[in-house]
Parts: structure tokens; C-alpha cells; sequence
């Protein structure tokens, strides 16, 4: 089992499907990971499971990777406690988390834009291109490089959770490039396409990081780092226009009624 | 049957047993005086951007560890929410090591008892009107020394 161990997630599933299906039970959703480079080791040590929820998944992966081998059943004691559902967030953190509901809010609006997508009318390109300007400047600027230039380094960046959220960061750029791209070339398929893509990019990374990266990262913290975390994230929003952050928030606000006129007209 | 204030209520806990290692001496953590909140200044050095440490009076008293697992590493002052006066002074003195000392985390360490959120809410009340906005924590202590809870506070 130790191989297995210190075997990436992506390899185990391919080799072994159920593994994935028994992940899943325990709300560990490697299966649609875009790398699946971590570790089961790691992933399961990430997770912070119950002692005893922990013992019943090792035994189970271990079961279904070894079927012919006698492997004694642990005796499973029920949780004196049952673990708090509610994640609670240093106050640092907790600041991410309500940047990711504003950038949830944009994402739940983009399968009602790609449904009335006209590029060709005046509106119509203007509602992407500001949707890609609160892409760019509110989730990627304001968002994303507080977490790589500063968050990241309380935290070893080789490690594979941390390099799957890097990647994420860099398919999501890829997209918004790729969407600026279409829009010039007016080519209404690739925009639905990249839209489509980023939407459930984001979706599964937010998730991930709100569920699983920042809880993780919150338990590694003294109460010293906590202090310095949120000073350098003050110090980080003061250094940035807040114009243009202003904007941002505006754009969302606004931005339900602008998608409703459209679908008017 | 009236119990009265659950702060000031008798209890005796001479029957608990108690266990843990008592070899061996330990090092004060202390490292500063005045401690109390009405004579500390609140900008004081050892107050500069550190990591301060707001205990009610009772809780050294209580949790066994004190001093290794929650004093070490901090700057601290203590006062009682329930017994002493001038606690305006109290608000105002947080609020300074938030502006003008720049403390970089506060944290309130209190008994179970009631009478005791009143240091929270000095707390609050301090970083609601301060400009700069620093986390803090609350830590809450059982009668006999256990941790009840432990969790950051909305400012």
C-alpha cells in the first residue's frame, strides 16, 4: 500500500475507477481534478477526515486496490464528536472567500450570456468585453495575485495541491486571451467556447480552494502569520485602484439587469 | 433552586485528579511590566506591532499551560470586565495599540463565565472604531482549565 501511497491521484483512478467513486463518498472530488498530480498520501492528509472516517476510507481504497489480500477490518468507533460542517476562516482567508462570492456571481450569469450572445451588436460585445475586463482586473489582479504573491509563499509552492491552483490560474488566463482573441475576430463559437470553459474551470477551482486549500492552509498558520497575512493583503488592495475595483463590483451588480435588457431586445 | 452569578458561584474541585508531567521547572514567558490594562501604556515598546495577548484576570489562574501554549511569543495585558472601573480607558488604550501601536493580532483570552464577554465586546467595540483593522481571536476557557472554544471575531 505504501506504493500507492506515494502514487499520484490521476494514476490510481485511471488504474482503479472505484477509487474515484469511494473519494467521492468522503466529498473528496479528485475525479474532474485538471492535473491530479497529488498524492493519495497527501490528499487524504489535506482532508482532515474524522481518525475514524479516515480509517474506513484507507481500509476501503486498500480493499479495492488489493481484493485478494486478507486485510483486517479496523474497528470503527463512532466520532465522539461529529466534525463541525461550518469551515470558519482567519480573517485573512475569509477575505478570499468573499472575493470568490462576487466571482461566483459573474460565473452564475455566464450560462444566460452565452444563450443571447451577439457579438455582432454594440451591447452585445461591450457585455463580454466587461465581463473579460472583471475577469482580468477583479479575479485575476485583485484575486489570484494576492494568492500567488503572497499567500502562497506561507506555504511550500512545490507541493502538488499548490502547482494544480497554479495551473488553474494559468488555464484561466489562457481562456480570457483566447476569448479577447475570438472577440476581435468576432467568432461567436470560440467566445461560448472559452466561456464554457471558464466557467466550469472556475467553478471546480473555487471549490476547491474554499473547501480544501484554504482550510488546509489555515490550520499550518500561527497567529502571528495571521496578522502578517492580512497586513500585506491591506497593504496589496492599497497599492491597487480602486476605481477600478469599484468597477468591477459595479459591473456585477449591474450586470443581471444588463443580461435580462439584452434578452428584451 | 437560585444559583446566583454564575461568576461568583461556589464550586470545589479539589475531587479532580490531575495528571501531566510536574518534573522539572518552567520558565516565566512574561516579558514586560506593568501588566495590568490601566497601567500598562499602550505605547509602550513591547506593545510595537506584536502579537498581544488581552486575558481576563482569572484565566493564568485556570489553564495549566499558560504561559508555554498561549502567553510565549506575545505581549500582554490583563483587566476584569466585571470588577473593574474606568473601562472606557479600557476601549481607548485597544484602540491606540490598534492605531498608534500598530499591534499586528490581539487576542482575548476569557473565562466561561458570562460577565466575562464583556473584554469581547471591549474588543470589538475598540477595532470598530479604530482605522486599522488587525484580526482577533477569542479564546474561551472552562472553569477547570479546558479550551471551549477558539475562533476569530467579526469586527
Amino acid at each position: 500500500m505504501e506504493r500507492y501511497l506515494n502514487t499520484p491521484i490521476k494514476e490510481i483512478i485511471t488504474s482503479f475507477p472505484e477509487v474515484g467513486k469511494i473519494l467521492e463518498e468522503y466529498s473528496i472530488g479528485c475525479v474532474p481534478c485538471t492535473l491530479g498530480s497529488c498524492l493519495l498520501k497527501d490528499i487524504v492528509a489535506i482532508h482532515n477526515l474524522a481518525e475514524d472516517k479516515e480509517l474506513e476510507l484507507m481500509y476501503r481504497i486498500e480493499k479495492t486496490i488489493y481484493p485478494e489480500r486478507d486485510i483486517k477490518k479496523p474497528v470503527f468507533k463512532a466520532s465522539k464528536k461529529e466534525p463541525d460542517k461550518e469551515i470558519r476562516y482567519s480573517p485573512p482567508m475569509k477575505r478570499l472567500v468573499d472575493e470568490h462570492t462576487l466571482i461566483k456571481k459573474w460565473i452564475g450569469r455566464i450560462p444566460q450570456v452565452i444563450e443571447n450572445v451577439d457579438i455582432e451588436s454594440e451591447s452585445g460585445s461591450q457585455l463580454i468585453l466587461d465581463g473579460l475586463d472583471f475577469i482580468r482586473f477583479y479575479a485575476d489582479k485583485f484575486h489570484h495575485a494576492k494568492e500567488e504573491d503572497i499567500l502562497f509563499d506561507y506555504t511550500d509552492k512545490n507541493l502538488d495541491i499548490i502547482r494544480t491552483i497554479l495551473a488553474d490560474h494559468e488555464a484561466a488566463r489562457g481562456h480570457v486571451k483566447e476569448m479577447l482573441k475570438a472577440i476581435g475576430e468576432k467568432d461567436t463559437n470560440a467566445i461560448i467556447g472559452h466561456l464554457c470553459a471558464y466557467k466550469d474551470l472556475l467553478t471546480e477551482h473555487i471549490k476547491k480552494e474554499d473547501e480544501i486549500l484554504y482550510p488546509w492552509i489555515d490550520r499550518g498558520l500561527s497567529t502571528t502569520q495571521v496578522g502578517e497575512l492580512f497586513a500585506k493583503f491591506n497593504e496589496a488592495e492599497e497599492k491597487m485602484d480602486k476605481g477600478v475595483i469599484e468597477k468591477c463590483q459595479k459591473f456585477i451588480a449591474e450586470a443581471e439587469q444588463r443580461i435580462e435588457n439584452f434578452h428584451r431586445s | 433552586m437560585m444559583d446566583g452569578c454564575p461568576g461568583a458561584r461556589t464550586q470545589d474541585f479539589r475531587e479532580k485528579e490531575t495528571k501531566g508531567d510536574e518534573s522539572g521547572k518552567r520558565q516565566s514567558q512574561l516579558r514586560q511590566w506593568p501588566i495590568q490594562l490601566h497601567l500598562v501604556s499602550p505605547e509602550a515598546p513591547y506593545y510595537q506591532k506584536a502579537d498581544v495577548l488581552l486575558s481576563a484576570d482569572c484565566v493564568a489562574f485556570t489553564v495549566g499551560d499558560f504561559h508555554k501554549d498561549y502567553l510565549k511569543g506575545k505581549s500582554i495585558a490583563i483587566a476584569c470586565p466585571k470588577l473593574d472601573e474606568g473601562q472606557d480607558e479600557y476601549v481607548e488604550k485597544i484602540k491606540s495599540w490598534i492605531d498608534d501601536t500598530k499591534i499586528n493580532t490581539l487576542t482575548v483570552m476569557i473565562m466561561q463565565v458570562p460577565c466575562c464577554g464583556g473584554l469581547v465586546a471591549m474588543a470589538q467595540q475598540a477595532l470598530q472604531s479604530a482605522k486599522r483593522k488587525i484580526p482577533v481571536k477569542s479564546i474561551v476557557v472552562s472553569l477547570q482549565g479546558d479550551i471551549l472554544s477558539e475562533e476569530w471575531v467579526e469586527a
